[in-house]
């Protein structure tokens, strides 16, 4: 019986992923179970200025209209923005160079995932050196720690375009760009998707770290600013705020493969 | 053998055209911008017959090892202690999911004021980066375990022993080492990431101190040996990820 529920539940849930009314309260119970072991932890054994739920809650309506805050807010955002856009370009282009001609690929592939598989982290103190320590060094970061997966992706959506598709487009006498912007790439969109939603993580890590790293103003400072100063209450604002972000990021692109190709099962990843 | 060397000369081809580009833009820019390749090889050897190298290499060694082993031990688990127990599970995975997405490098700098500078706290780093991944992927795999397969299990009266070793870990296993394999990934991130702003050591100092003597030579041999420490992890990952995958086809 009990065994039944799990499976009817387990594959109600996986496409939506929306939670079904009965699971609010485990949810919920869980939530409060989690922010009381916290609360309970940090004021029998950690000093007063250590963040707990309930002050981080009495800081928050102070923190959210502080100017301070949300000009890095708006700094971090829009860096990470334009980021995720210069990598989105470059990243389609070469995603699409390199799925649709096997020559680009052999000589590009190895150093594709060289790159994606480099700590995005440890280019840091050569930027510094390249570009000072400037904003334009954490954009750099920022590009760096999103574009490859979106190569990636591209490449193999590119590469797994139907034949068939390509064949009738040549017969029409399409020409090869036409066909890479009209055929493959539409049909690679899922997976841009799916890097999309690796890349904006990445770069979201890329700008907090590159802030730390550089002591340019955004989230990321702010946060190391105030957990120095001891201000823990007000730093822990912005980890939820980064956390929403995060989760932003992922319920954006859930949303919008359910839209736009709700032909595509993303189970797959 | 020419079989071999045939099949494998695209490769070869492609990486020495990286190597002349890389030797040439080295040669036509500043020293302090960029350095050539055999400028770079060379810094490498000598910070290797200076001793420093290995030094600092078995130290990230173990930070690395120390925080994805723990993040193995708890995860995997605790992943599929969830997948049996429901109620658990519903609750806490919405909690999960959250931490999985959030940029676990913001917490490094409560990390640093709490628990100082010790090798613990870089432990923990490392075990943040690389848990949750594999919690994630665990659970994701035990969901997805087919009713039948319990209630047949079941229905021949199977011990709970029995449904976990037979049906469950096997059923799971493969989902867990995708996660293991993103994890090596993160883990080397987190590692650098304590290396950087927790106490100086291993790898990450020697890559700060060099751009900090504005020694670009050992900026680019440093970035140089931890890109091949990547993809080498990386290949291991995907080969531990094939091997269990091999009966889910």
């Amino acid at each position: 019986m009990s065994q039944q529920t799990i499976g009817l539940t387990a594959t109600a849930a996986k496409p939506a992923s929306k939670p079904a009314s009965g699971d609010l309260v485990p949810r919920l119970i869980c939530g409060i179970v989690i922010l009381a072991l916290w609360e309970g932890v940090v004021r029998m054994f950690a000093p007063a200025y250590v963040a707990k739920p309930t002050t981080v809650a009495m800081v928050i309506p102070k923190v959210i209209v502080d100017p301070q805050f949300l000009s890095a807010t708006g700094y971090t955002l829009v860096a990470v923005a334009e980021g995720l856009a210069i990598a989105l370009v470059v990243g389609i282009v070469i995603g699409l160079l390199m799925g649709r001609s096997p020559a680009i690929e052999r000589v590009i592939r190895h150093y594709v995932n060289g790159f994606y598989a480099l700590p995005m982290i440890v280019v840091l103190p050569l930027f510094s050196l390249w570009f000072g320590y400037t904003s334009g060094a954490r954009l750099a970061t920022i590009v760096f720690a999103a574009v490859f997966s979106i190569i990636m992706n591209v490449a193999d959506g590119a590469r797994a375009v139907p034949k068939e598709y390509l064949e009738v487009a040549a017969s029409f006498r399409s020409t090869r760009a036409r066909m890479l912007a009209e055929i493959v790439l539409p049909a690679a969109t899922p997976y841009l998707l799916a890097g999309f939603r690796l890349a904006a993580g990445r770069a979201l890590i890329g700008a907090v770290v590159a802030e730390f790293f550089l002591s340019v103003g955004g989230l990321g400072y702010f946060i190391l600013f105030n957990s120095r100063t001891y201000h823990h209450n007000e730093a822990f604002v912005g980890v939820l705020l980064l956390a929403a972000f995060g989760v932003g990021f992922e319920l954006l692109v859930v949303w919008a493969t359910r839209r736009f190709m709700p032909w595509y099962r993303r189970d797959e990843k | 053998m020419t079989a071999i060397l045939r099949r494998n000369a695209p490769f070869w081809i492609s990486i020495a055209c990286g190597i002349a580009l890389w030797e040439i833009a080295g040669r036509s820019t500043s020293a302090a911008f960029m350095v050539p390749f055999s400028a770079t090889m060379l810094r490498l050897w000598q910070l290797i017959v200076s001793d420093q190298f290995v030094e600092q290499f078995f130290d990230s060694a173990r930070l690395f090892l120390t925080g994805f082993v723990i993040a193995l031990i708890v995860g995997a688990p605790l992943g599929l202690l969830l997948a049996r127990v429901r109620p658990l599970r519903v609750g806490i995975e919405p909690y999960i999911m959250t931490l999985y997405a959030t940029p676990m490098v913001a917490l490094i700098p409560f990390i640093l004021s709490l628990m100082g500078f010790g090798f613990a706290p870089k432990v923990l780093v490392v075990f943040l980066f690389a848990v949750f991944p594999v919690l994630y992927n665990t659970v994701e795999g035990a969901r997805s375990i087919k009713p039948e397969l319990i209630e047949v299990a079941k229905s021949y009266r199977s011990s709970e022993w029995a449904l976990w070793r037979d049906v469950m870990l096997p059923y799971t296993l493969p989902y867990t080492m995708t996660g293991v394999r993103q994890s090596i990934g993160r883990a080397l991130v987190g590692m650098v990431a304590a290396e950087f702003f927790l106490s100086s050591t291993g790898l990450g100092q020697l890559i700060m101190g060099a751009s900090q003597n504005f020694d670009t030579g050992g900026v680019f041999a440093s970035i140089f040996v931890i890109g091949v420490i990547g993809v080498l992890l990386m290949r291991l990952g995907l080969m531990i990820e094939q091997h269990f995958a091999r009966w889910r086809q």
